[in-house]
């Protein structure tokens, strides 16, 4: 079994921006601001992956942000029952289950589970963490993929930027952006934006994500690399 | 689902490639768009849009309701979206379940704003009745009776239509009650404040195809699509939300570019659903 596999807890902060427009940022009336757990405007919270978190999964993975627990685990591939025509496309199922006393008010997410949409917006804080965790999960089982997909989210509060926000922060945020991509062919394959944004900031919040995914994908590709190797020992 | 023989998936590419679609369109330009307004009595306000053969009501009901223990100044609004078998027999039973919850939840992120309400098309704070304790709840049903394509623009745009149709009654809230006592409230079944719409934004979607996009897509380009990209635009040109559908990758200085055409695209809609809108108005105040 890979579960010895891992690294060390490695953060995938991105580059801080040009200084210019560091100081701007602390001129602001809102200096003394400070965020809930004590980290810089543009500080990512640790990264921890580890592979092999599921024994009888065909490949699995844990991740852990900061508070922000996920284990994804992958089945298969297997026969399609439903299909009756041969397709030359496969399927990816994916079901997300939330534990009842994962969120501050008791089962927030499972009793509404029919409420996908609820589902969603108890879920958005988390879903560029679980996005993450399950690429490593499909990579974990040895399923071909084009690129390993790590999600990045920015919170918009007033006029700073925050990037990997916890719960507490979001709950606060005008706005907010998740980007997932794939770092090695610098392409997107999510993004979801809610509140007003100006085309700078956007920009910003974009270049900001991307450099933090690239990062965050070093460090998944690292603890794959760990896993393999002791698995050849 | 499309089936397109080889043939036909060749001939919608090549056009648009050339800049000429199947229906003679160029890749910026819209089907026709009707409005019609005041479709359901029962409800506060309605409009029925069609862009081409797409077809979807948007209804808005407004219910006294309390107000959210964490934003006591603010009323609620929640957006559904359901698929009718009608539309297409894919639809019945629960297939057309995924699809619904797709939209519903593109549709929040494009109108709702962020949590604390900041560009938010609809100004919650309009909502309130009594602080902490009466807000209007708003119920936004969006049902699709028609699908060609493009559902979620003509969501948004029924929606936006909806909203300037949609009148909620005055209340007068009756003094007197004291701490954590409900206060009685008066109804008034005549006089009815209108909405402020001008804040609501539109929905851009621009439909990947092959190198070029395209934007109010049939449900026949839908297929050949490898992306699709949904920008909601307020009328002064800001982002007020963003959703991707569609499994291909985008390099980011594409999204950067796809913003900008956008944001170009919905200045014609806005004036283009604006006249409509008064043009349905009129029509309804006629009959």
């Amino acid at each position: 079994m890979a579960s010895t596999g891992g690294g060390a807890p490695g953060t995938y902060t991105p580059t801080p921006t040009k200084k210019t427009q560091r100081s701007s940022f602390f001129s602001d009336s809102d200096v003394d601001w400070l965020r809930p757990d004590g980290r810089g405007f543009h500080q990512c919270r640790p990264a921890f992956f580890r592979t092999g978190a599921v024994n009888s999964a065909a490949g699995s993975a844990y991740a852990e942000f900061g508070n922000t627990k996920v284990i994804v685990s992958v089945f298969g591939p297997r026969e399609s029952k439903k299909a009756m025509v041969y397709s030359d496309v496969g399927r990816l199922n994916c079901n997300v289950s939330c534990t009842t006393f994962a969120t501050p008010v008791r089962g927030l997410g499972s009793d509404n589970k029919e409420f996908s949409s609820m589902l969603h917006k108890a879920l958005e804080g988390d879903l560029p963490v679980v996005i993450s965790c399950a690429s490593l999960a499909l990579a974990d089982a040895g399923i071909m993929m084009y690129d390993l997909v790590a999600g990045v989210s920015v919170s918009c509060l007033g006029r700073n930027l925050i990037i990997d926000p916890i719960l507490e922060e979001e709950n606060f945020q005008d706005g907010s952006l998740m980007i997932t991509c794939m770092p090695s062919r610098y392409e997107v394959t999510q993004l979801s934006i809610t509140g007003e944004w100006s085309t700078a900031k956007l920009n910003e919040a974009m270049q900001l994500c991307l450099d933090a995914c690239s990062k965050l994908d070093k460090i998944m590709r690292a603890c794959l690399k760990e896993a393999a190797s002791a698995s050849l020992d | 689902m499309v089936g397109l023989s080889l043939g036909e998936k060749h001939f919608i590419q090549g056009g648009i490639d050339q800049n000429l679609r199947s229906d003679g369109r160029k890749r910026d330009a819209y089907r026709p768009i009707s409005i019609e307004t005041g479709v359901i009595p029962q409800a506060n306000g309605s409009a029925r849009i069609r862009i081409g053969a797409t077809e979807v009501i948007a209804s808005v009901k407004a219910e006294l309701g309390r107000p959210n223990a964490l934003q006591p100044d603010k009323g609620k609004v929640a957006i559904f979206v359901d698929c009718s078998p009608v539309a297409e027999p894919m639809f019945e039973g629960r297939g057309g379940e995924e699809l619904s919850t797709e939209l519903s939840v593109a549709l929040q992120c494009c109108l709702l704003g962020g949590k604390s309400g900041a560009g938010a098309g609809i100004d919650l704070s309009s909502l309130i009745v009594a602080e902490g304790k009466i807000c209007w709840d708003l119920y936004i049903d969006g049902l699709v009776i028609s699908s060609d394509g493009n559902l979620l623009d003509a969501l948004g745009a029924a929606i936006k239509a909806a909203l300037s149709n949609t009148g909620i009654p005055r209340v007068q809230v009756a003094a007197g009650a004291s701490g954590d006592e409900q206060p009685e409230v008066d109804i008034s079944d005549e006089e009815f404040l209108q909405f402020d719409t001008s804040g609501v934004p539109v929905i851009v979607t621009l439909t990947k195809v092959g190198r070029h996009y395209i934007v109010d897509a049939t449900s026949e380009e839908e297929s050949q699509m490898s992306s699709a990209v949904s920008v909601s635009i307020s009328r002064k040109g800001h982002i007020c939300g963003l959703s991707k559908r569609g499994s291909a990758g985008l390099d980011p200085s594409v999204i950067s570019d796809m913003i900008s055409v956008a944001r170009h695209i919905s200045e014609q809609l806005i004036n283009k659903l604006d006249s409509e809108i008064s043009a349905a108005e009129a029509d309804e105040d006629e009959m």
